[in-house]
């Protein structure tokens, strides 16, 4: 009844009827793209209001409360003020990178959900090679992280980006490995159908035959997203701020922003390989239209993450190194050489 | 076996900071949202000074006896006498009171040596200024924040102050008949001890 499915596809065939096939696809592929970036645009500046909200009630305080009732405006304000604020560039910053930087690092944010299922039927496009289309292209913040700390000429921007960069390319190995699991036990890449093979009741979800694949990847999603306990890039005591020193006013919110859709982004694909996607826990809830499912398990993890945020301390460089290296990647082959025995033995 | 107890161990720990952590959601805020809500302040807290009307009158108890002025140790106050006594109350009065609160330290003796109740440091601590000139507070706006300043008449009054120290010779007197008493005790006390020695 509410499946958005329905609307979207009635809005349409509305445009088709007046609009000829070349401009209908021009008109189409603009209207999809805005609603795609402007929800996340939407979730984004909520997930920052959830992070501080939640925090504060972690920490026995109330958080923001003045703009909007429990300040649910405050960061549409802290967005306004970034935008009134000066576009200060270094004197000796690489000028051209400065400023692709911040721009690489937003646009690529939103290229994972081209093939993100929001919802049965809900999908932009269905690449039949989608899990490791998403995979790669959440691996190009690295380079606006790396150009950033470059391009600001600053001694804490580039140890920032050197460790942004190792770390990441660190973590994207136990992660891609980690998701393996998952597709073998689909036998497919695309999104689609790695969510239709976990329908019916929530046994059927991944995260049961791939318990450890979903622990290793929640661990190095964490990592991927530069989170606490591995926000080692942006590690305040030591860096300041990491690689987003030299960075003020729209610059800096764009950084900021991506962070937190590259958060969702890799809550969301966890939530479509390892709890089901947008189906329902049970069939007799299948009444609740497919994309609240979605957005409520993606939003959980979501939880878990900010969860680990103001739970645990930061790791050192050379632990963070050492846990990738020679902790999760030795258990996510691990794992991959389990599944496969399995699959072979049952099936 | 060893390096399975601190794996266990480590699991243990990481779940236990996260439930410690969960335990806190909900949890009423402690902290105060100060520009709406403020702390009440103790009674003995040393804030702003302010001069101290009589309740019924609504004059100041102020009789420019310069006691507090001689004992400022900063020479916060400066204050001029009135020529001749206030028809009413018969008492002099300050003409001219002025508390510098930039060299104000709040100590509190301008108080202790005030021998009318004139003179009090309140609870008040908000006297954020824009122009560091205003800071200087004369004496009607000292007896304005001082109105609703509630305050106890001092017990002992300034005449039995004065009489302290003629009291002093016949002071021993009184205690003379109290100290033979103690000394009557320890008497007592080695009689007990000898025959247990």
């Amino acid at each position: 009844m509410f499946e958005l499915e329905g609307i979207f596809s009635a809005v349409g065939d509305f445009l088709a009827s007046f609009l000829g096939a070349p401009l209908l696809q021009i008109v189409s592929i603009i209207a999809v793209a805005g609603v795609v970036i402007g929800f996340l645009m939407v979730l984004a500046l909520f997930l920052v209001w959830w992070e501080r909200k939640l925090s504060a009630d972690f920490q026995v305080r109330i958080g923001p409360m003045r703009t909007g009732p429990h300040g649910v405006l405050q960061t549409i304000a802290d967005a306004l003020k970034l935008l009134q604020k000066e576009d200060i560039v270094p004197l000796t910053a690489d000028k051209k990178v400065f400023f692709w930087a911040p721009v690489i690092c937003f646009v690529t944010c939103f290229l994972a959900y081209i093939c993100m299922p929001f919802g049965k039927g809900l999908i932009v496009r269905d690449l039949n090679i989608g899990i490791l289309y998403i995979v790669a292209i959440t691996t190009f913040t690295v380079i606006s992280l790396l150009m950033a700390g470059w391009a600001s000429n600053n001694k804490y921007s580039l140890l920032g980006g050197m460790r942004s960069a190792a770390q990441i390319i660190s973590y994207e190995v136990p992660l891609s490995l980690s998701l393996l699991g998952a597709v073998m036990l689909a036998q497919s890449l695309s999104m689609v159908t790695i969510v239709q093979g976990q329908g019916g009741s929530f046994l059927h979800w991944y995260i049961w035959r791939q318990p450890l694949g979903f622990l290793l990847y929640v661990t190095a999603a964490t990592a991927e997203v530069n989170r606490t306990p591995f926000d080692i890039p942006e590690a305040e005591q030591e860096l300041v701020a990491g690689y987003n020193i030299e960075y003020s006013g729209m610059k800096f919110a764009m950084f900021f922003l991506a962070e937190f859709i590259n958060m969702f982004t890799v809550c969301a694909i966890a939530a479509t390989l390892f709890l089901g996607g947008w189906n329902p826990p049970f069939e007799f809830l299948s009444f609740i239209p497919s994309w609240v499912w979605f957005l409520g398990k993606s939003l959980f993890l979501v939880f878990i993450l900010m969860w680990f945020r103001w739970t645990y301390p930061r790791l050192r460089v050379d632990q963070l190194m050492a846990f990738a290296w020679k902790f999760l990647l030795p258990l996510a082959f691990l794992n991959i050489i389990v599944t496969g025995f399995l699959i072979y033995l049952f099936e | 076996m060893r390096a399975a107890r601190q794996v266990w161990s480590g699991v243990y720990n990481l779940v236990l900071g996260l439930v410690t952590v969960f335990k806190h959601l909900g949890h009423k805020a402690i902290t105060l949202q100060y520009p709406d809500e403020r702390m009440p302040m103790f009674e003995r807290s040393r804030g702003v000074v302010v001069l101290l009307s009589d309740p019924e009158t609504g004059k100041l108890n102020c009789t420019a006896c310069m006691v507090c002025a001689r004992i400022c140790p900063v020479y916060a106050i400066d204050l001029e006498r009135s020529e001749e006594p206030d028809p009413e109350t018969k008492k002099r009065y300050p003409v001219k009171f002025e508390i510098d609160n930039t060299t104000c330290a709040f100590c509190g003796l301008c108080e202790e040596a005030c021998n009318f109740d004139a003179i009090k440091l309140t609870g008040k601590y908000e006297f954020s200024v824009y122009d560091q000139k205003t800071l200087l507070y004369d004496r009607d706006f000292l007896q304005e924040l001082g109105r609703d300043v509630p305050y106890e008449k001092k017990k002992k009054p300034l005449p039995k102050a004065k009489a302290a120290p003629k009291a002093d010779p016949t002071s021993p007197k009184p205690e003379e008949p109290a100290s033979p008493k103690p000394e009557e005790s320890p008497e007592e006390s080695p009689g007990e001890d000898k025959p247990e020695a």
